[in-house]
C-alpha cells in the first residue's frame, strides 16, 4: 500500500553483506522501511556433494559430510554413519555409543553458541558475541585434541569412532560442564536480560504453529512454536533413550524465543554431557567390519536431529563399494522458506533479526 | 598553579604584544589564525586518538589487547591510520551527483569546527566569546542533518538513501529534547554566554540541581553523534554504513572526523553546562579539570555503545517523541516552580 | 524496574574491561597444538614400502607415488608427490599406512605465495631439514 506519489523498490541483499550469514542473496521488496516481500536465491555454495558421494567410497565420503553444517563438526556424520550401519546391521561398542553421544552433544552446543553470537552481532550486539566465541574455542579444543581438526573432525566411522579419547579429555570436559552455567548467567545478564534487545526481539516475526508445521519446519524453530517433537525422543537412535533429559517447547511464537529456546538446548546438552561421562563404560571403539566396505544392495532412510533441524539420509546402495545415491535432506534446506512466508510487513531491521532467529548454515542450504 | 592556569592566556597576550598597537587589526588577525590551526589541529589529532581509543576499549571488554604492534601498547596507532587513509584511492560512483557527493564531508567538518569555535576550555581560553554561546552551538550543529542528507542522496546507491533518511528522522527528533534539557540551565544562570555558565556554577555544578536534564542531554547527545544504541543511520548490519557507504578514502577519513569531532564537542559542551567547566580543586590547572571530565563523559559514551544493541527505528523514534520530550518539558515546568520558590525565599529572607 | 537489565549489561562489561586479557599474542606466543592435530603430513621415505594404500583412500586423488623393482623383486619407493592444495586434511591416509611412514605433523604456517609451490614433493621436503616437518629453519 503506497501513499499518492511514492512508489516500491527493490534492493538486493546480495550475496556479499555483513548480515546474510554466509552467502545468500535475497531481493528484497521494499515501501519505504516495510518490507513487502522477500525473494531468497541460494545456491552460491553448490558443491555437488551429493554428486561427489557417487564417486567415493562409504569411508571416503565422511570427512565431505563434516562440510554440510560445518558450524556443528561431527554431528553431520553421525546420522550418514548410522544409516551405512544399518544397512550394514553393524553393532556398535558401548564405549563408541557413548563417545559418539558425547561428540554430538557437543557439536550441537558448539552450533547454539554461534547462532546466540550472530544473532546478537546481526543487531550491533559486539560483546555477547565475543564472549559466545571465547567459549565455543573451549569446545574447539576438545575437538581438536581428540580427533585432529577443530571444525572438521572427520571422527566418525563406518562401525565406531576413530580414536579413543586422550587421557587429557575426560578433565577437560568436566571443567567446561562445571564452567557453563556461568557462562549461561553472563548471556542472560548482557544478552537475553537486556531491554532493548527484548524490545528489538519480542513479538516480532511470529511464526503461528500450524504454518510451521504446514511448511515442515523442523528443530528448534519448531519446538518455539509451540510444536512438542524432536526426533530425539519420537524416533530414538543411538543411545539416547538411556538419558534422562528434557525436550524444551517455547509458546511465543517470536525470534526471541527461537534464541532463547537454543539456550536452553544447550542446557538440556549439557545434562546428557554429564550423565554420559558419569556412565561411560571401557572398551573397544570400533566394531569389527569388514576392511572393505560394501553394503548389501538396497535402500535405506535414517534421520537425526541435527542443530539446524532433522537431517535425513537416504542411502541407494547397489552392493559396491560406492553407493549409488545419496540424497540429503537438510533442516536448514526446508527452513528457508519461512522467511519469505512470514516477512510481509516487518520492517529491513526486523528482517535481518528474523533471518539471524532462523539459524541456516549456507553449507546445508546449498550442499 | 595560577602560572599554570593561564599559560595560554599568557601565550596569546605575548604574541599580541610583539605588535605595536596589541588590539590592531593585525594583532586579531593573528591570533584568531593560530587559535583556527589549533583547533583544527585538536579536532583532528582528538578524532585520531579517539578511533583508536575506541578500538583499544571495546576489545579490553572482549577480553582481548586490542591494537598492540606500533608504539608502547599500540598507542601509535593511530599515525598509521591516518596515512593509510591518506594514501586510499578516491572512488566516486558513476552516475553520483558529484557536486553534492564532494561537498557533504567538508560541510560535515566544516560545522563541526565552527562548533568548536565556542567551548570554553579553560579560564580565558574561549575561540570566540560569544553572548550568544550555546545558541550559536545548537543552531549550527543542526545543520549536520542536511549534510548527511545529501551524502546519502547523492551516492546513487539504495542502502545510501535509506540511511540518508533515517538520518534526517533520527537527527530532527532528538534535537528537541536535546534543546529543552539544555533550557533548564539557562533558565538558572539568565545567560548563553558559556563562560558565564562555567563562572555561574563555581559553588555548585548543574548536575546536581538539574540531574533529569543530564541524563536527557546524554541521551540526546548519543543519538544525535550517531552512535550505537542510536546509529541505524550507519546501520552496518542492514544498510552497510549508510550514507557512508559510497565513500572512500579521505572523504571517508572526513566523515569519521566530523563524527568523532562531534563526540568531542557534545562531551565538551556537557561538562560546561552541567559538570561545571574548568573548575575544581586547585592542584590541577582548570584546562586539565576542563580535559578529564571531558574523558569521563566519552568513557561513559563508550560504555555505553559496546554494552548495547541497536534499537529499531520506530522505537527510537518513539523514545524521543514520547518519553524524552515530555521528561524535558517536566524539567523545565520543575525549574521553572523552583527559581520561583528561591526568589521567594531570598525575598523572605532578604526582606 | 525498567532498566534493571540495562544496568547489569553495563556491570558485566566493566568487569570484563578490567579484568585479564586472554587472547594469544600471535606471532610472538605460537601456540603448541595437541599430538594430533592434523595441519600438515610428513612422510619418512625409509620406511615406505610403497603398497599404495594411501593413494587408493584418498578422496581427493592428492597422493602419487611411482615405485620401482629392486634387486630382491621388492618395491621401493621412487617419487612421491602430494598436492597439498588438494588435500582435504582429512588423515585417511595416515590412518591407512601399515607401516606409520606417513605421518601427522602440528606445523600449521603452510601458506606459500604461488600455487606451485603446493605440490610438495615428499621425500624433498623429508632430506631438506632434520626437523619432522620438513620445513627448513
Amino acid at each position: 500500500m503506497t501513499i499518492e506519489g511514492t512508489q516500491e523498490y527493490s534492493i538486493n541483499m546480495g550475496p556479499q553483506h555483513p548480515s546474510t550469514h554466509g552467502v545468500f542473496r535475497m531481493v528484497v521488496h521494499l515501501d519505504g522501511e516495510v518490507v513487502t516481500g522477500v525473494e531468497p536465491k541460494i545456491g552460491y555454495l553448490h558443491r555437488g556433494l551429493e554428486k561427489m558421494a557417487e564417486s567415493r567410497t562409504y569411508t571416503q565420503f565422511i570427512p565431505y559430510t563434516d562440510r554440510l553444517d560445518y558450524l556443528a563438526g561431527p554431528h553431520n556424520s553421525l546420522g550418514y554413519v548410522q544409516a551405512v550401519e544399518k544397512m550394514m546391521g553393524i553393532e556398535l561398542p558401548e564405549r563408541a555409543e557413548y563417545l559418539r553421544v558425547i561428540f554430538a552433544e557437543l557439536g550441537r552446543i558448539a552450533s547454539h553458541l554461534v547462532m546466540i553470537a550472530s544473532g546478537s552481532l546481526d543487531i550491533c550486539g559486539w560483546t555477547p558475541w565475543s564472549y559466545c566465541f571465547r567459549d565455543r574455542e573451549r569446545i574447539l579444543d576438545l575437538f581438536e585434541m581428540t580427533a585432529g581438526n577443530r571444525m572438521t573432525p572427520n571422527y566418525f566411522r563406518i562401525g565406531g569412532v576413530s580414536h579413543d579419547v586422550p587421557d587429557e579429555f575426560m578433565p577437560a570436559l568436566k571443567s567446561f560442564l562445571d564452567d557453563m552455567p556461568e557462562m549461561l548467567e553472563e548471556y542472560q545478564g548482557i544478552f537475553f536480560g537486556n531491554e532493548i534487545v527484548q524490545s528489538r526481539m519480542k513479538s516480532v516475526g511470529i511464526l503461528p504453529k500450524e504454518l510451521a508445521e504446514n511448511l515442515l519446519i523442523t528443530g528448534a524453530n519448531l519446538r518455539a512454536s509451540g510444536v512438542q517433537y524432536d526426533v530425539r525422543k519420537a524416533e530414538p537412535y543411538s543411545i539416547y533413550d538411556r538419558f534422562d533429559f528434557n525436550v524444551p517447547v517455547l509458546y511465543g511464537c517470536d525470534t526471541y524465543d527461537r534464541h532463547f529456546i537454543r539456550l536452553l538446548e544447550i542446557q538440556e546438552s549439557s545434562k546428557i554431557l554429564r550423565q554420559a561421562l558419569k556412565d561411560i563404560p571401557d572398551g573397544p571403539v570400533m566394531a569389527k567390519v569388514p576392511k572393505v566396505i560394501k553394503p548389501p544392495a538396497g535402500k535405506v532412510y535414517h534421520r537425526v536431529e541435527n542443530p539446524k533441524g532433522e537431517m535425513g539420509w537416504y542411502i541407494v546402495s547397489n552392493g559396491t563399494t560406492k553407493p549409488a545415491r545419496v540424497r540429503i535432506r537438510t533442516g536448514a534446506f526446508v527452513n528457508v522458506q519461512m522467511l519469505s512466508a512470514i516477512i510481509a510487513g516487518w520492517k529491513i531491521q526486523d528482517l535481518v533479526t528474523i533471518f539471524a532467529s532462523m539459524d541456516l548454515v549456507l553449507g546445508e542450504v546449498d550442499k | 598553579m595560577d602560572a599554570l592556569n593561564n599559560v595560554f592566556v599568557n601565550i596569546a597576550l605575548a604574541i599580541r604584544g610583539l605588535f605595536v598597537d596589541s588590539h590592531s587589526f593585525g594583532a586579531d588577525l593573528t591570533i584568531n589564525v593560530i587559535v583556527f590551526i589549533m583547533l583544527f589541529l585538536i579536532m583532528v589529532v582528538a578524532a585520531l586518538f579517539l578511533s583508536l581509543v575506541e578500538r583499544k576499549f571495546a576489545h579490553w571488554v572482549s577480553q582481548r589487547p586490542g591494537p598492540n604492534r606500533l608504539g608502547p601498547h599500540g598507542w601509535f596507532q593511530f599515525i598509521a591510520d591516518a596515512v593509510k587513509m591518506l594514501g586510499k584511492e578516491d572512488i566516486t560512483p558513476a552516475n553520483a551527483d558529484k557536486f553534492l557527493f564532494k561537498i557533504a564531508p567538508m560541510i560535515l567538518v566544516g560545522i563541526t569546527l565552527m562548533a568548536f569555535g565556542v567551548l570554553p576550555f579553560g579560564k580565558g581560553m574561549v575561540a570566540i566569546d560569544l553572548d550568544l554561546g550555546i545558541f550559536y552551538f545548537l543552531a549550527v550543529s543542526s545543520v549536520t542533518t542536511v549534510a548527511l542528507l545529501m551524502a546519502g542522496w547523492a551516492s546513487n546507491n539504495k542502502y545510501s538513501l535509506l540511511g540518508g533518511l533515517r538520518a534526517v528522522a533520527q537527527m530532527i527528533s532528538y534535537e528537541i529534547p536535546l534543546l529543552f534539557s539544555l533550557l533548564g540551565v539557562v533558565m538558572i544562570t539568565q545567560t548563553f554566554n558559556l563562560s558565564s555558565i562555567i563562572e555561574a556554577q563555581k559553588t555548585v555544578p548543574f548536575i546536581f540541581l538539574q540531574p533529569l536534564a543530564f541524563v536527557v542531554y546524554l541521551i540526546s547527545g548519543i543519538a544525535e553523534t550517531n552512535r550505537a544504541p542510536f546509529d541505524q543511520v550507519q546501520g552496518e548490519q542492514e544498510i552497510v554504513a549508510g550514507p557512508f557507504t559510497e565513500y572512500s578514502g579521505l572523504r571517508w577519513g572526513l566523515f569519521m572526523l566530523a563524527e568523532y569531532g562531534n563526540v568531542v564537542a557534545t562531551s565538551a559542551i556537557a561538562v560546561s553546562m552541567f559538570l561545571g567547566g574548568w573548575n575544581g580543586p586547585g592542584f590541577l590547572p582548570g584546562w586539565l579539570w576542563f580535559i578529564l571530565k571531558m574523558w569521563l563523559i566519552i568513557f561513559t559514551m563508550m560504555w555505553i555503545r559496546w554494552t548495547f544493541v541497536r534499537m529499531r527505528i520506530d522505537h527510537l523514534m518513539h523514545f524521543a517523541w514520547k518519553i524524552l520530550l515530555p521528561l524535558s518539558l517536566v524539567n523545565i515546568f520543575l525549574t521553572g516552580i523552583g527559581i520561583y520558590i528561591y526568589q521567594l525565599l531570598i525575598l523572605r529572607i532578604g526582606g | 524496574m525498567f532498566g534493571k537489565g540495562l544496568l547489569k549489561g553495563l556491570s558485566i562489561t566493566i568487569k570484563r574491561f578490567l579484568g585479564p586479557k586472554i587472547a594469544e599474542g600471535y606471532p610472538e606466543e605460537k601456540p603448541t597444538l595437541p599430538p594430533r592435530t592434523r595441519s600438515s603430513i610428513v612422510l619418512e621415505p625409509g620406511t615406505c614400502i610403497a603398497c599404495g594404500l594411501c593413494v587408493n583412500v584418498c578422496p581427493n586423488q592428492v597422493i602419487n607415488l611411482t615405485s620401482e623393482k629392486d634387486e630382491n623383486n621388492k618395491k621401493v619407493l621412487k617419487t612421491y608427490y602430494m598436492n597439498f592444495g588438494r588435500c582435504l586434511l582429512c588423515g585417511l591416509c595416515t590412518e591407512a599406512c601399515p607401516t606409520s611412514a606417513l605421518k601427522l605433523s602440528q606445523e600449521f604456517e603452510n601458506a606459500v605465495y604461488q600455487r606451485e609451490e603446493l605440490l610438495w614433493d615428499m621425500i624433498a621436503r623429508s632430506k631438506r631439514s632434520n626437523k619432522s616437518s620438513g620445513k627448513v629453519g
